[in-house]
């Protein structure tokens, strides 16, 4: 770790591999020297909310345990009404560890959403959006609305009673949209209802289109934040600063921190193994008590409260335009707060976001009431 | 006003009164265009009369009314008049109010005639007179006694409601009570020796909570059992099958058991000897044991052939209904944390299959009949167990696997933090 100096201080040079050692091996032969000066030059702010860095990273990792875990999980399960359910039910049952890796697909993807939430929050009270990083929030924003695609399309993927009615739900909403909403919907369906065509889509969409769009935009968004470097508040850079190298200090402190979240997470798959349910029938009524995963449930709690018509326009429209406006402001951030980008202080920014958080906070609390009738 | 209404209705009221003597049925005019007995109905509610104007308020509801028949259908006379007298002439056919032994033949002149039936509703029945005469009921009326029920009783006189309209006092949910009107009438049944206390024994039974509470139409009431029209007690030798109308399988054992014949060289009632007639309670695996609910018991000796195989069956049984309740004990409890328990739960779902039929097979009579099913189904039940055995043995494995994974992971931590230590300490020494 570097001392304290000036602006932004000097930090100590690392040591070069070995003559003859498996890492000196490898970068003659593969020639990564480019990677590895990369490697060596970033470096790190230290500063009083450096925690917030590392909250990148964890999402990094989550989304590689989601990768490795989705493959392994892709070698059994079968894309289709009559097996989907039977082959996760032969994950959990009789694939050895496939309990677990199952479990921890399931629950990581729900940390995967929290902790990208709470990056993106982080990432907008300390302003790191402003110039020259819009590109960086942007594609981060984009990224968080993949996540939502990934959670919202494998949810259904097991065919369960739970999964089946929140996905009819789910695929109303675009429904709402003024001319082309019934055509999206039926697009996302595969048809005009829920069927065994929109698992096989679903499907398609989650192991393909959204990881192969996720990586591409990843690595832009990787490759940004190596260009233009770590953020400092704007509160922070007027004064000087230490920082540390990447490779070793920062990495190994991240290392922390993901062995921290293998553990909540096999702890997690251990004591509390995903629930299955049942199999999904068609032409069954739908369960009282039907909700999305959590991270939908503001929109979804919002939507319940508006009234069927606002001004001869049917409420649910106004919503979901609403919804797409705020997803649309939410990208435009960067562009919109023009103080943060001359590197003044934006507190009506930070009031509107914290209220924002405060309603969503709300209505998530009210939607996860249990309906009256039902037992909680 | 009433002129003309009272000219309208005279073309219907012509029609029926040429057959309303009970011994052929009156005409009806198309529903789209007949008024009611607007005559009868109009003076009936002007007089304000609580004997004369009630039936004429009912009327209008009532499904004769809606098929376009009038008040002189069934009493006579001439709705054409508004001369009282006149329209109660007994010349012009009026009878005024039946008397209860002419109530069947009035009713049976149109419900007895297929002919004029079928244009009302080609399904309906047109039996039901000549199977009154059959009834205890129809029976009594022809000896001369008035106080039985005839077809007023039951359906009603003047609001008379399909069987099938809930309101309607022949509904099945509401047969028991309209049969307890009489039957429940201490006086009026001790009058004909019966018991007064039907109808609160019923009220106890698994029929009447099915009917009441489950809303199970089908669930046998009075008529069930009894008939309706040609209602009469089911005679010893016939119980069985009037029980074996639902409980076919019951009733095929019973018959082809030790008991069947048993039963009817000492004039016993099959099914009632052991199950009530109207009290008939959840029966209980306790009807074979020896204690207090126990049936068997009442018939055989303690030490005897018969006393030894209920105790048989009884033993059976209960052995495997508690194999299978541990069985699910042990998978809830599997579930509840966290393991994925279905399978074996549908499987087990047969050892509850193989409970029922045991219990059925009891009206085998035979220990052998109950032992086979029980057998089979004691093997699922032990199967599902040691399949909740194994889950809590794997649940156990995942656990100890955690904490040993947990340990790794906490000496990695361990490890990581003595070197960013290191590195730190190195770094702040010039």
């Amino acid at each position: 770790m570097s001392p304290c100096g000036g602006r932004k201080l000097s930090s100590a040079a690392p040591e070069p591999p070995a003559p003859g050692s498996p890492l000196g091996w490898l970068k003659d032969r593969l020639g990564f020297e480019a990677l590895a000066h990369l490697a060596e030059k970033k470096e790190v702010p230290i500063q009083r909310f450096s925690l917030f860095y590392y909250l990148g990273g964890m999402a990094l990792f989550l989304f590689l345990v989601q990768a490795a875990t989705g493959i392994l999980l892709l070698l059994y399960y079968r894309p289709s009404a009559a097996e989907a359910f039977e082959s996760v039910q032969y994950i959990m049952a009789e694939v050895p560890f496939g309990w677990l890796i199952r479990s921890i697909h399931s629950w990581g993807a729900n940390l995967f959403v929290g902790v990208v939430v709470l990056h993106m929050v982080s990432v907008f009270f300390l302003k790191a959006y402003r110039a020259p990083r819009e590109l960086t929030w942007i594609s981060g924003v984009l990224l968080l609305f993949l996540a939502l695609g990934f959670g919202f399309s494998g949810y259904l993927l097991p065919w369960n009673t739970l999964a089946f009615f929140a996905t009819k739900v789910g695929t109303d909403v675009p429904a709402q949209l003024p001319v082309v909403g019934a055509l999206l919907s039926r697009i996302l369906r595969g048809g005009s209802d829920v069927t065994g065509a929109t698992l096989s889509r679903f499907y398609g969409i989650h192991v393909a289109i959204l990881p192969a769009t996720a990586t591409a935009l990843l690595a832009v968004h990787l490759v940004l934040v190596q260009q233009k470097g770590m953020s400092v508040p704007p509160s922070v850079e007027k004064r000087p600063y230490r920082t540390m190298k990447f490779v070793p200090d920062f990495l190994l402190r991240d290392m922390v921190g993901w062995l921290v979240a293998v553990g909540v997470l096999a702890a997690l798959a251990a004591f509390f193994p995903w629930e299955l349910g049942v199999k999904a029938d068609p032409f069954s009524p739908a369960p009282a008590g039907i909700r999305p995963e959590w991270y939908f449930l503001s929109m979804f709690q919002a939507l319940k409260y508006l009234p069927a018509e606002i001004g001869g326009v049917p409420g649910e429209m106004i919503g979901v335009l609403a919804f797409g406006a705020l997803g649309a402001g939410l990208v435009l951030v960067p562009l919109l707060d023009r103080k943060a980008s001359r590197g003044e202080p934006s507190p009506w920014w930070n009031r509107l976001a914290a209220a924002a958080l405060a309603g969503a906070l709300v209505l998530t609390l009210l939607a996860l009431r249990p309906p009256p009738g039902v037992a909680p | 006003m009433r002129r003309a209404l009272l000219a309208a209705e005279a073309l219907v009221a012509a029609a029926a009164l040429s057959r309303a003597d009970g011994g052929a049925p009156p005409a009806a005019t198309p529903a789209a265009t007949a008024p009611v007995s607007i005559g009868c109905v109009t003076c009936h509610l002007a007089l304000d009369d609580a004997r004369v104007s009630p039936p004429a308020r009912l009327f209008s509801e009532d499904v004769h009314a809606r098929a376009n028949l009038t008040c002189a259908s069934c009493h006579g006379g001439d709705p054409r008049t508004e001369d009282m007298d006149a329209a109660h002439d007994a010349k012009r056919g009026f009878r005024g109010k039946p008397a209860p032994r002419d109530v069947p033949a009035i009713c049976g002149g149109c419900h007895g005639d297929p002919a004029f039936m079928k244009r009302f509703d080609p399904s309906l029945r047109v039996d039901q007179l000549s199977e009154y005469r059959t009834s205890g009921h129809g029976k009594a009326l022809a000896r001369g006694d008035e106080s039985v029920a005839t077809c007023a009783s039951c359906h009603g006189a003047h609001g008379i409601l399909r069987v099938k309209d809930s309101r309607s006092p022949v509904f099945p949910a509401r047969i028991a009570q309209t049969c307890n009107r009489c039957h429940g009438d201490a006086a009026l049944m001790s009058a004909h020796e019966l018991p007064s206390d039907v109808y609160a024994r019923y009220a106890k039974s698994v029929h009447f909570e099915a009917m009441t509470k489950k809303g199970d139409l089908s669930s046998p009431t009075c008529n069930s059992c009894h008939g309706n029209h040609g209602a009469a007690p089911p005679q010893v030798a016939s119980v069985a099958h009037v029980c074996g109308t639902c409980h076919a399988v019951f009733a095929e054992q019973f018959a082809a058991s030790p008991h069947g014949k048993a039963f009817e060289d000492l004039g016993l009632p099959g099914c009632v000897t052991c199950h009530e007639n109207h009290e008939i309670v959840h029966p209980t695996d306790a009807f074979l044991a020896t204690g207090p609910d126990g049936k068997c018991g009442t018939c055989h000796d303690k030490d005897s052939e018969g006393a030894r195989a209920a105790a048989a069956m009884y033993q059976d049984i209960t052995t495997l209904k508690n194999a299978t309740d541990e069985a699910k004990a042990a998978l809830r409890r599997e579930a509840e944390a966290g393991m994925l328990v279905t399978r074996a739960q549908f499987d087990l779902s047969r050892a509850d299959e193989a409970l029922t039929r045991a219990r059925a097979d009891v009206h085998r009579f035979h220990p052998y009949a109950v032992q086979q099913t029980v057998a089979g189904g004691l093997t699922i039940a032990r199967t599902a167990k040691a399949e909740a055995v194994r889950l809590g043995k794997e649940r156990a494995f995942r656990r100890q696997g955690l904490l040993v994974s947990l340990g790794l992971i906490g000496v990695s931590i361990a490890a990581l933090l003595v070197r960013i230590r290191d590195l730190d300490g190195r770094r702040r020494r010039p």
